[in-house]
């Protein structure tokens, strides 16, 4: 899997895109990067050696909570889901990517 | 707070970080297990898709490491690695490192120790309910109110409730057939419900008992030997049964403060109390201010008095803080003045054993320099090196911190032992707290700062090339400039310190051969306190007391008079008086001390009559008043002219005429100057309910003050009776001085001891430096004089800056102490900085020789190669 065919995540985006995954639901690790990957349309590509320094990082701030649990194909498995706190900030952290985003497009249409 | 939760969540990390590293293992096996399965899935072989998983997951080492360090505290367990490391090379040389570890404990021990006392004496808080509503009452300008007024006020029902008491009245209690002097408090009987004294055993007195004591712990264990049945016990106090109903708890503090103790409180009328108001809940001072104001202008018209108004003067004041201190005032001044000192005296000791750890963790970074040239070439930060070493300095300041606080404990649980025999008790109970805690922590901190920085921020500067280069030596001439610069340091205020003590050593010395213009080898002295008595029986029952004093074997003379000399608690009036000499026009102001003495008191206590005439049993209630004056008084009154035949009028326009001048002598304190004093006859003085009784004899033996003693006791079995030798009490106002000298004196000494430490570790440490040159010196002909003339030199310099900049601190340092001091000894007598300077240098001698030695043995042939 060449990563040259896949843009580079802009920098913050990465909680955010953690936390949306985990909004359906809690979800051990590689799940997280299968549904963002799939989300994308194979768009993006979360790089294995960011999401568990990032997922712990999220625990410590505690947006995220962590328990062990049974994966789909019966393994034992950490899973991860968002806790109110986390919620909170992916709506705030949503709001305002939206409007940067906007304000992106805006330029890029009438500058 | 989402921050403090986050921070918990860390600290929880803490604990469980193997348990961690385990789960994040597995958690990253099944993640590429995960796509393991999903490519094998996808059609390749088990082994190929597992690899492929792995390759793509990366270094799981890297990931770990990452993973870890979003929770981990950084500079915590930074911190914790530098202390291991510090305390790895304080092993290494573990003399080095008790000697600064054990110097700072005696300085931090006794610096803490003297905020204890102090913090004890001065704002320990009193035990009763809700200090912060209860209130301490002045009226008229006073804080003693008689019984009738304290009444009216009462009845007017402004507060919550409004208790008096009387502290420190002497009562006599007698058992079997002996009596014993104690230490009451006489108190109304709603006292206890309106200040909430807690009581231990038993009950507090409630309104509506009479004839019941409360005892405090300390004489329910010393007096009735911790009689399990104290409950309910009859004793007899003043000739009359109070019932026992209750026993007061160990760390019982009174109202009044300063750790004084009396040994019951008891309900009695006495003639005058202090008001203690309870404020009602919300009720402002300023309110019950005004409502007091308004009932003390009714005290005016129903008892109206010239000398006071009542109305004015008002005070309500709080029980404990820095407010009870103000009322207190006078007392306290002295007081606090002397712990001042001693913390100042004590912070100076700690700061010199900081200027040794200082030097030696100097020394220590020097020794290191090229290491750390190393680490910081290698891209070590500056900052994380200084942090390092600053660990090494921590580690020390949190050993001596800790070692001090042990000291701490047990001397505070001497002090606590102590019992001052002042006619109120006094008996400290030091017990460490939060403060103490918060206060030494604070000075762990400063040590820290102060011992470490300065070799932190040397051992980690200069260029990095030339360091390598020169395997520190450039740096190490640096260095030793500043601990050149802490011995000198350290020397100077050791002769401040030194400086103070041997005045207070002198103020003893003098003191105690000191003339205090009485004899105080042949006289005992009596107090003799009874119940109310008209004045006519109380002057018939000293006449009958001097004439029993008189026929017991080996009395001289024997007299009696209103004031002990030298004592603060039974002191002199001090009567503050427009006179006019002769009757004139001219008014002279003069503050002079007041007593009214019998004719033989001047002989009693051999006190000279230098013009005119002691007074005489014609001096009697009736006839002409009559004064003696002191010399002092008669010179401000009359200049240089004859006084005796004069006549004193008072403000009032009464005449008193001038019998006699006696001999100036010490009044109240050995340190005042220049007192005035006026003498009036006993006969002439109206009505009281006690009097002091002096005895002249061959001797102030025991025997004779208990003969002293159960003469006055058998007289009159209801009268309170305290007798002393005039030598002890003498001696108890040298008290202050001796504990002055004696702590002074020891810190002093410690400061002294450590400084020659510093001055012996210092030219040490320069030999060793220069141990090569002093080879080259050696084998180009130099002769031992001249090794010996160059090590003394550097010594000389050191001591000789040392003494100039101590000798001129101390000159400015120890002018406050005349305040503590008799007049003989002056805190500017250059004999002092002369004396001073020489012990000095004879210890810096001392600290001088050993370096000496290793000098003069220094082999050219080892010390060439020496490097």
């Amino acid at each position: 899997m060449g990563s040259d065919s896949i843009p580079e995540l802009l920098p913050g985006t990465l909680y955010l895109l953690i936390l949306r995954a985990l909004r359906g639901g809690p979800l051990h690790g590689y799940a997280i990067v299968k549904r963002i990957k799939e989300a994308s349309g194979e768009g993006l590509q979360i790089e294995d050696g960011s999401l568990y320094p990032a997922l712990n990082r999220m625990l410590v701030k505690g947006w995220l909570a962590s328990e062990w649990g049974i994966s789909e194909n019966n393994r034992k498995a950490r899973f991860y889901r968002l806790t109110r706190e986390g919620r909170k900030q992916l709506e705030r952290e949503a709001g305002e990517f939206d409007r940067l985003v906007r304000a992106i497009q805006l330029v890029m249409r009438t500058a | 707070m989402a921050l403090w939760d986050e921070i918990g969540r860390r600290f929880a990390y803490l604990f469980r970080r193997a348990p961690f590293d385990r789960e994040l293992e597995e958690e990253m096996r099944f993640h590429i297990q995960a796509r393991a399965d999903e490519l094998e899935e996808a059609g390749a072989p088990a082994a190929a898709a597992l690899a492929q998983a792995r390759r793509e997951f990366g270094s799981s080492l890297r990931i770990e490491e990452e993973t870890r360090s979003a929770w981990q505290l950084r500079w915590l367990e930074d911190l914790g690695a530098d202390l291991r490391y510090a305390a790895r090379s304080m092993r290494r040389n573990p003399i080095l490192a008790a000697a600064a570890a054990g110097s700072l404990a005696l300085g931090i021990g006794a610096n803490t120790t003297v905020f204890s006392v102090a913090k004890e004496a001065l704002f320990s808080r009193p035990s009763c309910r809700d200090p912060q509503s209860l209130v301490e009452i002045s009226v008229g300008r006073d804080v003693w109110i008689p019984m009738a007024q304290y009444r009216y006020i009462k009845d007017a029902n402004l507060f919550e409730g409004l208790g008096g008491a009387n502290i420190g009245m002497v009562v006599n209690w007698r058992l079997g057939n002996r009596s014993y002097r104690l230490a009451g408090t006489h108190v109304t009987d709603d006292f206890f419900e309106v200040t909430g004294i807690p009581v231990a055993m038993g009950r507090p007195i409630r309104r509506g008992d009479t004839d019941v004591a409360v005892i405090t712990y300390g004489f329910w264990k010393n007096r009735l030997a911790e009689d399990p049945n104290a409950i309910g016990r009859v004793l007899v106090l003043d000739d009359r049964p109070y019932r026992v109903i209750g026993v007061l708890p160990r760390d019982h503090r009174m109202l009044a403060g300063f750790d004084f103790i009396p040994d019951l409180y008891l309900t009695k009328d006495t003639s005058e109390v202090m008001l203690y108001a309870r404020l009602p809940q919300g009720m402002a001072r300023s309110a019950a201010y005004a409502r007091l104001k308004a009932v003390c202008g009714e005290l005016d018209r129903v008892f109206p008095d010239v000398n006071r108004k009542w109305a004015t003067g008002l005070r309500l004041s709080a029980v404990d803080g820095i407010e009870r201190l103000r009322e207190n005032g006078p007392m306290v001044i002295p007081v606090a003045a002397f712990f001042a000192m001693l913390g100042v005296v004590t912070g100076i000791v700690v700061l010199i054993a900081c200027a040794n750890v200082s030097s030696l963790l100097l020394a220590r970074a020097l020794a290191r320099a090229r290491e750390l040239a190393i680490r910081m070439s290698l891209g070590g930060s500056r900052g994380r090196l200084i942090r390092q070493l600053l660990a090494e300095s921590l580690l020390l300041a949190l050993v001596g911190t800790g070692a001090g606080l042990l000291l701490n404990l047990w001397l505070d649980r001497l002090m606590s032992g102590i019992h001052i025999p002042t006619p109120l008790a006094i008996e400290p109970i030091i017990q460490p707290d939060g403060t103490l805690l918060a206060y030494s922590a604070a000075i762990a901190f400063v040590v820290t700062l102060a011992t470490g920085l300065a070799p932190a921020l040397k051992g980690t500067r200069s260029g990095i090339a030339g360091r390598l280069q020169e395997g520190g030596r450039e740096s190490a001439r640096a260095g030793g400039a500043l601990r050149n610069a802490l011995v000198v340091g350290q020397l100077a205020v050791s002769i401040v310190l030194l400086s103070g003590g041997l005045l207070f050593l002198r103020n003893l010395l003098s003191a105690a051969s000191f003339n205090a213009g009485f004899d105080t080898e042949h006289s005992v002295e009596s107090t003799f306190q009874t119940g109310a008595h008209s004045p006519r029986e109380f002057a018939a029952l000293v006449d009958r007391a001097l004439e029993r004093l008189r026929a017991l074997p080996g009395v001289e003379a024997a007299s009696p008079a209103s004031a002990v000399p030298l004592n603060p608690f039974l002191a002199f009036n001090r009567p503050n008086v427009k006179f006019r000499p002769d009757g004139g026009a001219r008014e002279v102001r003069v503050e002079y001390n007041f007593t009214a003495v019998g004719p033989d008191y001047f002989r009693t206590l051999g006190i000279p009559i230098l013009e005119g005439r002691a007074f005489s049993d014609a001096d009697r209630a009736g006839a002409p008043e009559v004064a003696i004056l002191n010399e002092n008084m008669a010179r401000r009154l009359f200049g240089g002219t004859r006084a005796v035949g004069r006549t004193l009028r008072f403000p009032d326009n009464h005449d008193v005429t001038v019998v006699g001048v006696a001999r100036n002598c010490k009044y109240v304190t050995l340190g005042e100057e220049g007192a005035a004093a006026l003498y009036a006859p006993y006969a002439q003085q109206p009505d009281r309910a006690n009097v002091h009784f002096f005895v002249r004899g061959r001797g102030a033996s025991a025997a004779m003050v208990r003969r002293v003693d159960e003469s006055l006791g058998d007289l009159d079995p209801t009268a309170a009776v305290d007798t002393h030798s005039m030598h002890e009490v003498f001696h108890g106002a040298l008290m202050p001085s001796r504990v002055a000298a004696a702590t002074l004196g020891a810190m002093a000494l410690i400061g002294l001891l450590l400084a020659s430490i510093g001055l012996y570790g210092v030219l040490l440490y320069a030999i060793h430096q220069r141990t090569r040159e002093i080879g080259i010196r050696v084998a180009l002909g130099a002769t031992p004089g001249n090794v010996l003339a160059m090590v003394a030199s550097e010594s000389l310099r050191l001591v000789a800056a040392g003494v100039a900049i101590g000798l001129a601190a101390a000159a400015v340092a120890v002018r406050p102490l005349a305040m503590f001091l008799v007049p003989e000894v002056r805190p500017g007598d250059p004999l002092n900085f002369v004396a001073v300077a020489c012990v000095l240098a004879l210890v810096a001698g001392l600290a001088t020789v050993a370096p000496t030695l290793r000098a003069l043995g220094v082999d050219p042939a080892v010390a060439l190669r020496h490097e």
